[in-house]
């Protein structure tokens, strides 16, 4: 634990700490109807006392905006990431453990997968499914499952040559046992370090389709919508982008830091 | 030679594969396409005929083989939006996201290299600190709002350039370049990020190698060391990495492009996905796929030009 006392390490569980806070308990202790209530006598006011963070163009306060887009930034990306580690752990353990003939066709598969920009495959997907909340997990997290199983597979491979795999395999052990006793816990430090990682990338994503109309619909409150509702009145208003935006920057920023930090402790390789 | 043959081949598999995958994810949930053309308030006998003369009663499996067979012969069929030939579309478009990404790529690596080089001279000392700093901050930012502190910044406030709009390199380049600068630098500014790092751990590796030390103790200056003997031998990888990224650029263009107004190939593809144009969503995806396919293919082939110690094998 002592390699997360560097200044990284430190700033990016305090960033997270507090976003997982905002997103936990904002909610229960905003006051009801306090990021719907529209003040029509002040409509994109500036920040001040009354709207620490301004009102947007309907006289909603984006403080209480930017603490509910929180819950469901987060809602969406780890639901997404959750769902493409599901998805991507089977294939890619399936893959590095076995090789030969199954690794080819799966990974074949994988890395045409690859070829789609993982935006353009979750904007596709959440097009032709229908925006909204639940399917925009579905594209985010079917985006991001070839990333995992490529990386998961290269782990599996690795681990599955093991002198240990060898022992239990010469012993008797089933494959299915190996790959859940001795491969899955050895892998598992490099699926928590892409998985940490992944979320970062999916608070993007959630954004980044929000923003296009294709994710979060109005009127819930996501920071991607946010940005997208500041883009007519930038001249005027600035602070209704800089608040979301650097809300997603703050949380990705943690994120990110964070990330490195586990990697350096849990994938000793990297360094 | 059985080298490129089986490059060949398997370009040619994979192009077979990414068929196949936009087929399937666009086929996912079949919206009715005869419906988007004729509207919902179209009477069922026009909507039925209609389904017909576009084989959309026939099994996937034929529809697959029209499709891709049509796409062979040069038939890529309409918009259902713009009423135009699609081939025609997406002929128009790509020169102008060609830019787009030319230009992105150079700036990122305009900025990541020499900063990424900065980084790995004085490793561990503040210039490395302020240089991975810079790195996070630029993949913490999503690049539309980059786009949008962009427009802030140097259209409203200092009106530099324009804020949004294309226009045609075949009667103003200049004017192109313009339009196409500030959506450009929005999206170099999230490449740099990846690159800048990359860099600086290859070239910290480079530095501590022999070759290196013999260069110094020669006594050449420091500058020709660091850019003529340890940089030559860092870009293969960086350029690899670089190369790897078009993926990443061809689904920000979606964003940047309709953030900016600027009539590209990631401009038509959100139409497209907006106003749920199925034949068009085919054939924008299929394209950007199979050209992100074929980038990475030629980085594969350019590393072994720029690097002769890769042996094709």
């Amino acid at each position: 634990m002592k390699r997360f006392k560097t200044t990284k390490g430190m700033i990016g569980i305090i960033l997270l700490l507090l976003i997982a806070l905002v997103a936990i308990v904002g909610p229960m202790v905003i006051p009801p109807d306090a990021a719907t209530a529209m003040d029509m006598r002040a409509r994109r006011a500036p920040p001040s006392l009354t709207h620490i963070f301004g009102t947007d163009q309907l006289g909603r306060d984006l403080m209480y905006r930017v603490i509910l887009g929180t819950r469901t930034s987060l809602e969406i990306a780890v639901s997404a990431v959750v769902m493409s580690i599901v998805l991507g752990l089977p294939l890619g353990l399936i893959s590095g453990y076995f090789g030969g003939f199954v690794d080819n066709v799966l990974m074949r598969l994988v890395d045409t997968l690859l070829a789609f920009p993982a935006l353009l495959l979750a904007l596709t997907i959440s097009a032709v499914l229908g925006p909204n909340i639940q399917n925009t997990i579905i594209a985010i997290g079917v985006a991001f499952t070839p990333y995992l199983a490529r990386i998961i597979r290269g782990e599996a491979l690795r681990v599955a040559q093991m002198p240990y795999v060898e022992a239990a395999r010469s012993a008797g052990t089933t494959d299915l046992m190996i790959m859940w006793r001795h491969v899955l816990p050895n892998i598992l430090p490099a699926v928590i370090v892409q998985g940490t990682i992944s979320l970062a990338f999916a608070i993007l994503a959630e954004a980044g389709l929000s923003f296009l109309g294709l994710g979060t619909q109005p009127p819930a409150a996501s920071w991607g919508l946010m940005i997208q509702a500041s883009r007519d009145q930038l001249d005027i208003a600035p602070w209704t982008a800089l608040v979301p935006g650097l809300a997603v920057a703050l949380t990705v920023l943690g994120l990110n830091m964070f990330g490195d930090v586990l990697r350096d402790i849990l994938d000793p390789r990297s360094k | 030679m059985t080298y490129v043959l089986n490059r060949l081949l398997s370009v040619i598999l994979t192009l077979f594969l990414i068929t196949l995958v936009t087929f399937a994810v666009t086929n996912i949930l079949p919206g009715d396409v005869a419906m988007m053309i004729m509207g919902t308030q179209s009477n069922p006998e026009a909507l039925a005929g209609l389904r017909e003369s576009l084989g959309l009663n026939d099994p996937l499996l034929v529809q697959y083989g029209h499709w891709v067979g049509g796409m062979i012969s040069g038939d890529w069929g309409n918009s259902l939006i713009f009423k135009k030939p699609i081939f025609e579309l997406l002929a128009q478009k790509a020169a102008a996201s060609a830019i787009i990404v030319a230009m992105s790529m150079i700036i990122a690596l305009a900025l990541a290299v020499p900063l990424g080089v900065w980084a790995a001279v004085h490793r561990d000392k503040w210039q490395d600190t302020v240089s991975s700093t810079s790195a996070l901050m630029g993949v913490s930012l999503p690049d539309f709002f980059w786009g949008i502190l962009m427009i802030l910044v140097f259209a409203r406030w200092l009106g530099w350039f324009p804020s949004s709009g294309f226009v045609d390199p075949a009667e103003n380049f200049l004017g192109t370049l313009r339009h196409a600068f500030l959506p450009s630098l929005a999206l170099g500014l999230g490449l740099m990020a990846h690159l800048t790092r990359m860099t600086r751990s290859t070239m910290t590796g480079i530095l501590n190698q022999e070759f290196i030390r013999v260069a110094r103790a020669k006594g050449l200056a420091e500058r020709t060391v660091i850019w003529r003997y340890a940089l030559a031998n860092a870009i293969g990888p960086v350029i690899t990495i670089a190369g790897l990224q078009i993926g990443y650029l061809f689904g920000s263009i979606i964003v940047m492009e309709s953030l900016f107004g600027y009539t590209g190939m990631g401009w038509l593809t959100y139409q497209a996905l907006l106003n749920r144009d199925l034949p068009l969503i085919q054939s924008t995806v299929f394209v950007i796929a199979a050209v992100v396919m074929l980038t990475n293919l030629a980085v594969d082939l350019l590393y072994v030009v720029i690097d002769p110690r890769i042996r094709l094998g």
